[in-house]
């Protein structure tokens, strides 16, 4: 157990899942989305599962990023990386207003706070149609081309995405595993008493916001480029739900998790949209499962699965010291 | 999904990429079957029409493969009613099966998208969706769009109104607050104008609104002879079911500018449509060969009357077919040219394609529900009051194809 939770294991994994999505998917566009949609994903992983802030507003953050990527890829010409700078830029400075005021608030009004948050956004990129194209979107993002290497083609932008992924995977990777990221949790797991302790917890929070926000944008604006469009549905609410269900699927409070929520959905969605309409019964389905029965998602399966075999597979008293080691490793929520 | 699994992608894929342009810019053979994407939504909240909309396809492709002997088929793929989800199906259907044809997009964002993409690919698409801007400011060579404008809609609905209706004076908007709202309440502006009518007063309100009591009151309190909804889908349907629970529908004349058509009427039933007027892009009464013709087909077919979805998905599917076959190419460019400046039979009558914007020349109809006791059969809903073709020039539209 202490393997698979290991943060190189981790990044291995996540490796291995970008090496291997192209083998056995024929979609680049799917393959680019779920590693797109797993960083959006990580970034709301960041905020609920190791500071414990359940946060509708992360469609805010990648719809701030998408618009960053059509206005100024089309209508300015800014050079793709300095676009992506700005991007993450900008999604951590609104994510730190956000945060600054949504924590005042705990629990339901936490929760509240940002899903008004998400509309008020909605409706600004909504009536300033003539900075976000309104319901029409920002057509014509193109994708990047740099230093004479052509990313237009949908694989070679897929390794484009797939080499920012994996580098801010193993960022966040390390953040978590951080003094920082510690701290995180130990908030998550007792508020007050890490305010007793000392940490300036409000600070740690906002901080968790802008790291979510700035991530989440930098999806946002890598998302616009491969479809070519900056969407409003983008900064929906719905793109928040989506981002939470697959944060809740995968498992929360572990970074390779979100990759497994967001490819999870995201391959469900594709196979299941072509075999029956109603396909999102299905998911709401799959949901309550996971909310009954698998409350650390399918990365707490793999982990149940995992002691299972290594248990009988050892059959020794070793096996029952396993047990510890798993509470510990997952906040010891199991 | 995990067919061609093995080996492949890493190195294969960018080889193979830039096989693939080679392969479809050659001239089909007579065997060769044609596959026509038709991208709509099939899941959420719009599936209803996806569904329709699918039909209408096969039923092209089924007769279009009688017609030339070669076989034709759909390929439905399902946009969710979310441009993301559009584009990325149209680009899979371009990489992964070769699509170069695609007839469908209900919804604007996502139908502006798709437009974009066929461009890029050297593919055509071809829509019903009502967005201006698609044969307007962002029109583009390889996107065509069947249904009429919003000038066209308010020009064959509220200046025939206007006529019949010479003692009412007084007109009430509400209209839904982004550029399709304001395109309808711009022309209808224009039209009062000209009319000596005067326009008493307009609600706005937003894209996720539900309802309509406030809107409606401030209506009452206008006093206005005739009360003009301008939003379309459910949100029509909601201000005219509310509109008629308040009694509206006994102190003045109500016109919905923009309705679904067949599918709006069977959901709000004869009661509430009865003495209202519509407006539409197709109804299944239309007399012409054209639409005698599907009716039957898909009534033999599919027992069940044709809507506007399964209406407008037919056609955009035939004229594609007929045009790739002419044209003996799928390549968007050769299609395309097949497509401009057509003139054929088509559903509403003789139809044009014009060139200089792709926009099809067409009649917009306007309805008026029928009472449940004049209704010939459960589908007779309305009878035509007029119909006619009222377009803005390209220029005027703002379509710079370059």
């Amino acid at each position: 157990m202490k393997t698979i939770n290991n943060p190189i294991f981790h990044f291995f994994l996540a490796a291995l899942t970008v090496v291997c999505l192209p083998l056995f998917l024929r979609s680049g566009v799917l393959a680019s989305e779920i590693l797109i949609f797993g960083l959006a994903v990580a970034a709301c992983n960041l905020l609920l599962g190791f500071t414990g802030l359940l946060s509708f507003g992360q469609g805010i953050f990648f719809g701030v990023g998408s618009y960053v990527a059509g206005i100024l890829l089309t209508r300015y010409q800014i050079p793709v990386p300095l676009m992506l700078l700005l991007s993450v830029v900008l999604g951590a400075l609104i994510a730190v207003a956000v945060g600054w005021l949504s924590i005042r608030r705990q629990g339901v009004y936490f929760v509240m706070l940002t899903l008004a948050f998400s509309q008020f956004f909605f409706f600004l990129a909504y009536s300033f149609s003539g900075l976000t194209g309104g319901d029409n979107g920002i057509l014509d993002v193109p994708r990047p081309v740099i230093a004479g290497f052509d990313f237009t083609n949908l694989w070679s932008y897929y390794w484009f995405v797939a080499v920012i992924f994996l580098a801010v995977f193993a960022l966040m990777l390390r953040t978590t595993q951080s003094t920082f990221g510690r701290t995180l949790s130990a908030i998550r797991e007792n508020e007050a008493r890490a305010s007793a302790v000392g940490f300036p917890v409000r600070a740690f929070k906002i901080a968790a916001f802008a790291i979510s926000g700035a991530v989440t944008a930098l999806a946002g604006a890598l998302h616009a480029m491969l479809i070519g469009v900056a969407p409003l549905s983008s900064i929906e609410y719905h793109t928040s739900e989506i981002i939470l269900i697959m944060t809740i699927i995968g498992g929360s409070g572990n970074l390779f998790a979100s990759l497994l929520g967001a490819g999870t959905y995201m391959l469900l969605a594709d196979v299941l949209s072509t075999i029956w309409p109603r396909w999102l019964l299905l998911l709401g389905v799959a949901l309550i499962v996971v909310a009954l029965f698998m409350q650390r998602g399918l990365w707490g399966l793999i982990e149940t699965l995992v002691s299972h075999i290594t248990a009988t597979s050892k059959r020794t008293p070793n096996a029952a010291t396993e047990r510890p080691l798993h509470r510990q490793a997952d906040g010891g929520k199991a | 999904m995990i067919n061609r699994r093995r080996l492949l992608q890493s190195g294969a894929i960018a080889g193979a990429s830039l096989l693939l342009p080679g392969l479809a810019g050659r001239a089909f053979s007579a065997s060769e079957a044609i596959t026509v994407g038709i991208p709509v939504p099939i899941s959420g909240p719009f599936a209803a029409n996806g569904k329709f909309a699918s039909l209408g396809g096969i039923l092209a492709a089924e007769e279009a493969s009688r017609e030339f002997g070669r076989q034709v088929k759909t390929l439905d793929l399902d946009t969710e009613g979310k441009p993301a989800t559009a584009v990325r199906k149209v680009q899979d259907a371009f990489d992964n099966n070769g699509i170069k044809l695609y007839a469908g997009g209900i919804l604007s964002s996502e139908s502006l998208a798709m437009g974009k993409e066929a461009l890029r690919r050297n593919g055509v698409f071809i829509t019903t969706a009502g967005a201006d801007e698609i044969t307007g400011t962002d029109c583009n060579a390889a996107t065509f769009r069947w249904s009429v404008p919003t000038y066209g809609a308010i020009e064959q609905t509220v200046r025939p109104l206007v006529d019949m209706l010479p003692d009412a004076k007084r007109w009430y908007t509400i209209t839904p607050q982004y550029v399709f709202g304001d395109g309808l309440l711009n022309v209808a502006k224009d039209i009062f104008k000209e009319k000596g009518i005067e326009h008493v007063g307009n609600s706005y309100h937003s894209l996720t609104e539900k309802e309509f009591s406030g809107y409606l009151t401030n209506a009452i309190a206008a006093r206005p002879d005739v009360l003009l909804i301008l939003n379309f889908g459910s949100q029509s349907s909601d201000t005219l079911r509310q509109a008629v629970s308040f009694g509206l529908k006994n102190r003045m004349t109500i016109l919905v500018a923009w309705a679904s058509g067949l599918e709006q009427f069977e959901a709000l039933g004869p009661d509430i449509c009865e003495g209202v007027y519509f407006g539409a892009q197709y109804w299944h009464g239309v007399d012409t060969p054209g639409n005698q013709a599907l009716v039957k087909s898909v009534r033999e077919r599919f027992d069940l009357t044709p809507n506007y979805s399964l209406a407008g998905s037919y056609i955009l599917t035939k004229l594609l077919v007929d045009a790739a076959v002419k044209a003996g190419s799928i390549d968007g460019d050769k299609v395309a040219a097949e497509l401009r400046g057509k003139t054929y039979e088509g559903l509403t009558g003789e139809e044009t394609i014009r060139a200089q914007d792709n926009q099809v020349i067409k009649d917009y109809y306007l309805l008026k529900g029928k009472a449940k006791k004049d209704m010939a059969d459960k589908d007779d809903f309305a009878e035509i009051v007029s119909q006619g073709k009222s377009f803005l020039s390209p220029e005027d539209a703002g379509c710079k194809m370059g």
